[in-house]
């Protein structure tokens, strides 16, 4: 019998020019990192499901690839390297070692719904810091991603603010989802929501809802001061992964999204160890 | 800025929203010439089949276009759906065989939709995707359900099919890419308003 010319969907092999482009801009993003004191750290293609069970929701779960190992465990191949990496780091945490800067690199292999069930595998590259709360340290990041690809267009918001408008009345997400007012949202919420939808919305128009969010888009607005790379989208809401808890971003170029990040600061907790953070994830198979 | 116009039911329809936003449209004669794309004052009309719309739109291929929600829904589409049109709706409906047999293989176009519905009720059913004349299905007894688009409800009637559900409310939208949404905010903007304005004056 013949073997199969093709490989499984969405997995294919870098020959010798895309490997040679790949590890050129490796090497940008890691000396990009090594400079800012940033120390690489390597994760497992693939870990119990287990551990992750409460904080990811079904459908970020069947994102990933997973299968029963020879001892009967459920494992999956690496999907989301931020919540291993917070696994793998929690417990061995000191109170003097934070702040920490890391940045990892690898494959993570995706079954995308919106590719009717089909893998992906993604070559990603990402950067956090662990410890630091700070409005300087999300400006940071802001600034780091900004300077890692020509020409960044960079989006950013704080999820708290949809979060509270949601908590509120759950018609709230569903107009912000299809940006278009839905005629089950409450009357107190309808100038909000039409406002963000439009695009009109302001910080002092959301400030009432999510007053300290308002107040810390202020304050990075102004460390990041009159810069086009930034602009505040304030009624992006969406996003896969659910433990994002304030600043959350994008990361546009050559008008395809190349990266994505925000502020997770519960999600050392889940694994013992209380610790804010902050990262991004760039997928190198979006670059040109 | 690429605008993917589903061919078929909502062909006409979907130029003519275009067309009374001020838009510069392919015209009948352009469309006889069996081309695809049509490059007018900067903006690309690309002709693509009705369920394919939202793929395009998905994958950024398409920076906006029209579709209806049961294409929207099927393939999970996660694009923006910033105006919903008056014209083209319809419901989505479980449909049943003469003489309404007990719910055992359902047959359809919209095989994710019909899994999902089935999950929902706690219904232990098969799911037949066919890309066609779904009533048919039921008429010879292929299987004892159908889910289906019910407009009129007269190809029914004709078979002698029983209604007995309905699915979900289903309209065409104007759909945007994420992507586009987020780069492009003023052409977004625009687009949006001159589309909704042109709804809101065929209103009148």
């Amino acid at each position: 019998m013949a073997a199969k010319p093709r490989y499984p969907t969405g997995v294919h092999p870098l020959l010798r020019e895309e490997t040679a482009r790949r590890r050129r801009i490796e090497a940008r993003f890691v000396d990009a990192f090594a400079a800012a004191n940033f120390d690489e750290v390597v994760l497992p293609i693939i870990d119990y499901v287990e551990p992750y069970a409460s904080l990811v929701d079904s459908a970020a779960a069947k994102q990933s690839y997973r299968f029963v190992d020879r001892e009967g465990d459920l494992v999956a191949i690496r999907a989301d390297f931020t919540p291993m990496l917070a696994r793998a780091l929690a417990p061995s945490i000191a109170d003097g070692d934070l702040p920490l800067r890391l940045y990892y690199r690898g494959d993570v292999i995706r079954v995308e719904a919106s590719r009717l069930g089909a893998n992906r595998e993604l070559f990603q590259i990402g950067a956090e810091i662990v410890g630091d709360d700070s409005v300087d340290a999300d400006v940071a990041m802001l600034r780091l991603a900004s300077g890692l690809v020509p020409n960044p267009s960079i989006v950013y918001n704080d999820v708290s603010i949809s979060s509270a408008l949601i908590a509120q009345s759950d018609s709230v997400r569903d107009a912000l989802a299809a940006k278009r007012m839905s005629p089950d949202v409450p009357a107190a919420l309808r100038t909000i929501v039409g406002k963000l939808i439009s695009g009109e919305a302001t910080i002092d128009d959301v400030a009432p809802f999510a007053p300290e969010a308002a107040a810390r888009l202020c304050a990075i607005g102004d460390a990041l001061g009159e810069d086009d790379v930034f602009s505040l989208h304030l009624d992006d809401i969406d996003g896969s992964s659910g433990y994002y808890t304030g600043l959350r971003f994008r990361v546009y170029a050559n008008g395809a999204k190349v990266a994505q990040g925000g502020r997770y600061d519960n999600l050392y907790e889940r694994f013992g160890r209380r610790a804010a953070a902050i990262g991004f994830t760039f997928t190198i198979d979006d670059l040109d | 800025m690429r605008i993917a116009i589903p061919k078929g039911r909502l062909q006409d329809r979907a130029l003519a929203v275009f067309a009374d936003a001020g838009y510069d449209v392919p015209d009948d004669a352009d469309l006889k010439t069996r081309r695809l794309v049509f490059d007018r004052r900067g903006i690309e009309w690309i002709f693509v089949k009705d369920g394919d719309v939202p793929v395009y739109v998905e994958h950024g291929a398409a920076d906006a276009g029209i579709a209806g929600l049961d294409q929207i829904l099927e393939h999970e589409c996660t694009a923006y759906q910033p105006v919903e049109f008056p014209f083209g709706r319809c419901k989505m409906m479980l449909i049943a065989a003469p003489g309404a047999p007990p719910l055992t293989k359902v047959a359809t176009k919209y095989p994710r939709i019909t899994r999902q519905f089935l999950d929902a009720r706690g219904v232990r059913a098969e799911v037949v995707p066919l890309s066609g004349s779904v009533e048919l299905a039921a008429v010879l007894k292929l299987t004892s359900h159908v889910v289906d688009l019910v407009e009129t409800g007269e190809t029914v009637r004709v078979h002698h099919l029983e209604l007995q559900d309905v699915i979900a409310e289903i309209s065409p939208r104007l759909i945007v890419g994420k992507t586009f949404y987020r780069t492009e905010p003023k052409l977004v903007r625009e687009l949006i308003a001159r589309v909704e304005e042109a709804v809101n004056v065929a209103k009148l």
